[in-house]
């Protein structure tokens, strides 16, 4: 008998795991795949090796101070094994952790038989039946691709396959420009592909701050991205070596584009294999498990966390989360604030966000204050040639609470944490600033962005 | 420059103090922390503490000497220090009401004479502080509002200070649970914190911010000067005097048409409005004048009898309760207490009354006509042996010669300490009382 057996060994049940066993807890870690979920395989961490060689190949080709810059071509060869290095390094680190911890790791397809069972399928075709006092679904997501897709993972692909394909294509169209859309975009841009994107919505990234939206817009286009916005895929066909896009523009036009490639970027369902809704009388709600604030479901002794239960898809909600459920089967009530789980998107620049964003801000009624300081007024950013971006803090006008905090421009992934702290401890608006911040770094802009919210911005030109 | 050592504040009521005894001698050295003198105001002494370590230079001012409370009455040499001859402190000791000169002739007054604050200060005036726990505060911009003293009374003391410098700003609530505690006026004293290491954060406000606040349960409210003053004369009265209590109906209409009659030619002669209190006070001091034994207090093995009869009046105040005492009611004419009436009054409400107001009465009334009660008694108002207890008019139907008529009376409750006075000396009075109310014309003969 298990103290706690967890299906999925992402970023949510992992760290469900270690919390688990750092309080004596028996635990059992079911995975199908390698431990470290999306996130670690097929996410977070490939996408930002790709991002951030593909930015190095791309800044020294658009150097001005290097000499046969032209001509630079990169290995691309070299760049899915430099990632799958850093994939195979994280992940066996992290099975080593498991073990330190005295975490049973079992390989295989864990399902949930009923509050307290799970069975594992291995692959080799033999079952085993675990008892658990407590279960936690950390099942995951995997790309959700519209009905009328067929992904042959060639030449219409999801993530799951982009990011293991070496052959750059000269042109590619994305469906989908939130955050997978754009980010991918990023890496094929920064390869030299042609990127065309078409969004079902009327701008892209929208669950951002309009600034972020207007920013990122002007980004797209001077780096020659075609968006489309309020475009409707509507047929997707592999023609020879080419994909025959067809879509109807904003203008309810229908348009005919073929290209070497199609990335399905269309948000992502969450993984419910396993996990028999309507046998187990397991609430739903929509495609997600249905929990409460400490992430039980309707059965007792069963959690689901992460992709599973919606919200803001992040590895680090999931882990979050993972905690608060340990903390509850240990006795201690918490949950999540949704408001202090930050975002972070690597675009053609970085995004970093926590809290509303201006439009949420406002339609909260609450008497609202912004202050915003441009990269290009930071010596650091100019000093590293990183001048696009902005620091942008929404503060309650009048005690200062920090409603929101959107950073656009080099590190702003890194910044954003220094609000996320400040609002976990309840800071003002005024706390961002009273600290003092290193000169020469990117970020004295969220700190000027917090003076100027007060009008007390040193370096930029005094308002009216 | 020299420490200031000052009087502290003694009490919402308390304007002066008289140092009864110096614990040092001038050339002594104190440490900071030790008693440097005992001070009395209001019946009551206080060991007041060295606000620095060094040596007592100068006392200021001798023992048996009533100053103003915040007066500088010593000063202590820091550092070996010498302290000029013409030194003026910055609240100088006034002429001496009583016996002794001050030490110091030279620290003459200066017209110009400003509290001990630093250049630049603004609001730090607010919390009453001796001048060290001023002075760090103000070093540091600590606004002295924001610190709970543990002196006497609440003064802010130097070690008050250095412990709010101790603890980092936000370091026992977050900024914002203390931005939401200040504009909804709650205190953070008492607040558990559910944060990292006990930090009160927002949400545990909440159930006083946002819905015990509405409902006024659920709170802890510190006890101010006045609330503590009250608890404790209150109580020592209820547990030490042994209350007897005495009920008389008496008929209002005669006095209500007395003053009816007189008060068109009395407003227009005196510019003045007689309430029924006034009217009131004056009957009561009347009677108190045939029973010397309500004018009372008990000293010791001996009952006092004092010379003058100062009746008070209890005023309800929107914290607590004031009872300021009218001088010489039973000599004033009726002008005169109301002239002494209404300023009383007013200044009770501006927290404006003198000592000596607060504490030369004799015989308290207590009055709650204007609401809907019909007759409660009163704790008695120490050292008084004495207090009467005024219900509303009421109408009451009653048979004159077999007609059913209707009347105005009102129930007047009389408390009296019982080590002084007796069963039938109180019914005797609240007798008399009657007799006067009921009878104005004759009462009031001489007004």
């Amino acid at each position: 008998m298990y103290d706690l057996a967890i299906i999925g060994g992402g970023p949510g049940g992992y760290v469900a795991g270690i919390r688990g066993a750092q309080n004596n807890l028996k635990v059992l870690l079911i995975e199908k795949d390698n431990v470290g979920g999306t996130c670690l395989n097929r996410g977070c961490i490939p996408t930002k090796s790709l991002i951030y060689d593909s930015r190095l190949f791309h800044s020294a080709k658009t150097s001005t101070i290097l000499n046969g810059a032209d001509s630079l071509a990169v290995d691309t060869s070299k760049l899915l094994e430099r990632k799958r290095k850093v994939v195979k390094t994280l992940v066996g680190g992290l099975g080593a952790i498991l073990k330190s911890n005295k975490i049973e790791v079992v390989q295989g397809k864990g399902s949930l038989q009923a509050p307290g069972k799970v069975s594992v399928e291995k692959a080799d075709g033999s079952k085993a039946d675990y008892e658990a006092k407590n279960v936690i679904l950390a099942n995951g997501s995997k790309p959700s691709v519209p009905p009328f897709i067929k992904v042959d993972g060639k030449f219409v692909q999801t993530t799951d396959e982009a990011l293991d394909t070496q052959e750059v294509p000269e042109n590619v169209i994305i469906i989908g420009g939130g955050v997978i859309g754009i980010e991918m975009a990023t890496i094929y841009s920064n390869l030299g592909a042609q990127v065309t994107i078409v969004e079902l919505l009327d701008d892209v990234l929208t669950t951002e701050d309009p600034d972020v939206r207007k920013t990122m817009r002007n980004m797209l286009k001077q780096r020659k991205v075609d968006v489309h916005l309020k475009a409707k895929a509507k047929e997707i066909t592999v023609e020879k070596d080419e994909v025959k896009v067809v879509f109807e523009g904003a203008d309810g036009k229908v348009q005919e584009r073929m290209t070497q490639r199609v990335l399905v970027a269309t948000g992502r369902a969450p993984v419910l294999d396993g996990v028999d809704a309507e046998k187990l009388g397991l609430a739903m709600e929509g495609p997600f498990v249905k929990v409460n604030g400490q992430l039980q479901t309707n059965l007792p002794g069963v959690f689901a966390i992460g992709d599973l239960v919606g919200g803001m898809m992040l590895a680090h909600k999931a882990s979050a989360e993972a905690e608060i459920v340990v903390d509850c089967i240990l006795g201690h009530k918490k949950s999540l604030k949704p408001e202090l789980v930050p975002r972070c998107i690597w675009g053609l620049t970085e995004i970093g966000a926590v809290g509303l964003n201006e439009d949420e801000a406002k339609a909260s009624g609450r008497k609202i204050k912004i202050g915003k300081f441009s990269y290009s007024s930071s010596g650091a950013a100019q000093a590293m040639g990183e001048v696009e971006g902005f620091a942008k803090v929404i503060g309650d006008a009048e005690i200062g609470e920090i409603l929101g905090v959107h950073i656009m421009g080099a590190h702003a992934t890194d910044l954003v944490s220094e609000a996320v702290t400040a609002m976990k401890m309840e800071g003002a608006v005024e706390d961002l600033y009273e600290a003092i911040k290193p000169h020469p770094t990117v970020s004295e802009t969220l700190l000027e962005a917090a003076l100027d919210w007060n009008k007390l911005a040193v370096h930029s030109p005094k308002k009216a | 420059m020299p420490e200031e050592v000052v009087i502290p504040n003694l009490g919402i009521t308390v304007e002066n103090g008289k140092i009864i005894e110096w614990s040092k001698n001038e050339g002594d050295t104190v440490e900071k922390g030790e008693t440097l003198f005992v001070v009395e105001a209001d019946k009551v002494t206080t060991e007041v503490e060295s606000p620095a370590s060094g040596v007592l230079a100068r006392i200021l001012v001798e023992t048996d000497t009533e100053v103003p409370v915040f007066t500088v009455v010593a000063l202590i040499a820091v550092d070996g220090e010498q302290i000029p001859d013409d030194y003026a402190p910055s609240k100088p000791p006034p002429a001496a009401k009583e016996s002794a000169e001050p030490a110091e002739e030279k620290a003459a007054p200066e017209p110009e004479a400003k509290p001990a604050m630093a250049p630049g200060s603004q609001e730090v005036s607010e919390g009453l502080a001796v001048p060290a726990a001023r002075k760090l505060a103000n070093d540091h911009g600590l606004d002295l509002k924001t610190i709970a003293g543990t002196g006497p009374d609440g003064v802010i003391q130097l070690k008050d200070v250095q412990a709010a410098l101790e603890a980092p700003a936000g370091a026992k609530a977050s900024t914002l649970a203390r931005r939401v505690a200040e504009k909804e006026g709650i205190s953070l004293e008492g607040v558990e914190g559910t944060g990292v290491r006990g930090r009160i954060m927002r949400s545990d406000l909440k159930p006083t911010a946002q819905e015990a606040v509405s409902s006024g349960l659920d709170k802890v409210i510190p006890m101010d000067s006045m609330r503590k003053a009250i608890a404790k004369r209150m109580s020592d009265s209820a547990f030490t005097a042994p209350h007897i209590f005495f009920y008389s109906d008496i008929l209002m209409d005669p006095l209500l048409s007395f003053r009816k009659g007189i008060l068109p030619q009395f407003e227009e002669t005196f510019g003045l409005r007689p309430s029924v209190n006034d009217f009131l006070i004056k009957a009561v001091a009347l009677t108190i004048l045939e029973h010397p034994i309500f004018n009372a207090v008990l000293n010791g093995d001996e009952i006092y009898i004092k010379p003058r009869v100062n009746v008070c009046l209890a005023v309800a105040l929107p914290n607590g309760l004031i009872v300021p005492a009218l001088d010489g009611t039973d000599r004033a004419g009726l002008v005169d207490i109301v002239e002494q009436r209404t300023d009383l009054v007013q200044r009770a409400r501006d927290g404006k009354l003198t000592r000596d107001e607060m504490e030369r009465g004799t015989f308290t009334v207590s009055s709650l006509a204007q609401f809907d009660i019909t007759f409660f008694t009163s704790i008695l108002n120490p050292p008084q042996s004495g207090i009467l207890s005024v219900g509303k008019t009421r109408d009451e139907l009653y048979l004159d010669d077999g007609e059913v008529k209707s009347r105005k009376t009102a129930s007047f409750g009389l408390a009296v300490d019982h080590r002084v006075i007796d069963g039938a000396q109180a019914a005797a009075f609240l007798q008399s009382l009657k007799a006067k109310l009921e009878n104005p014309n004759f009462t009031f003969l001489h007004l």
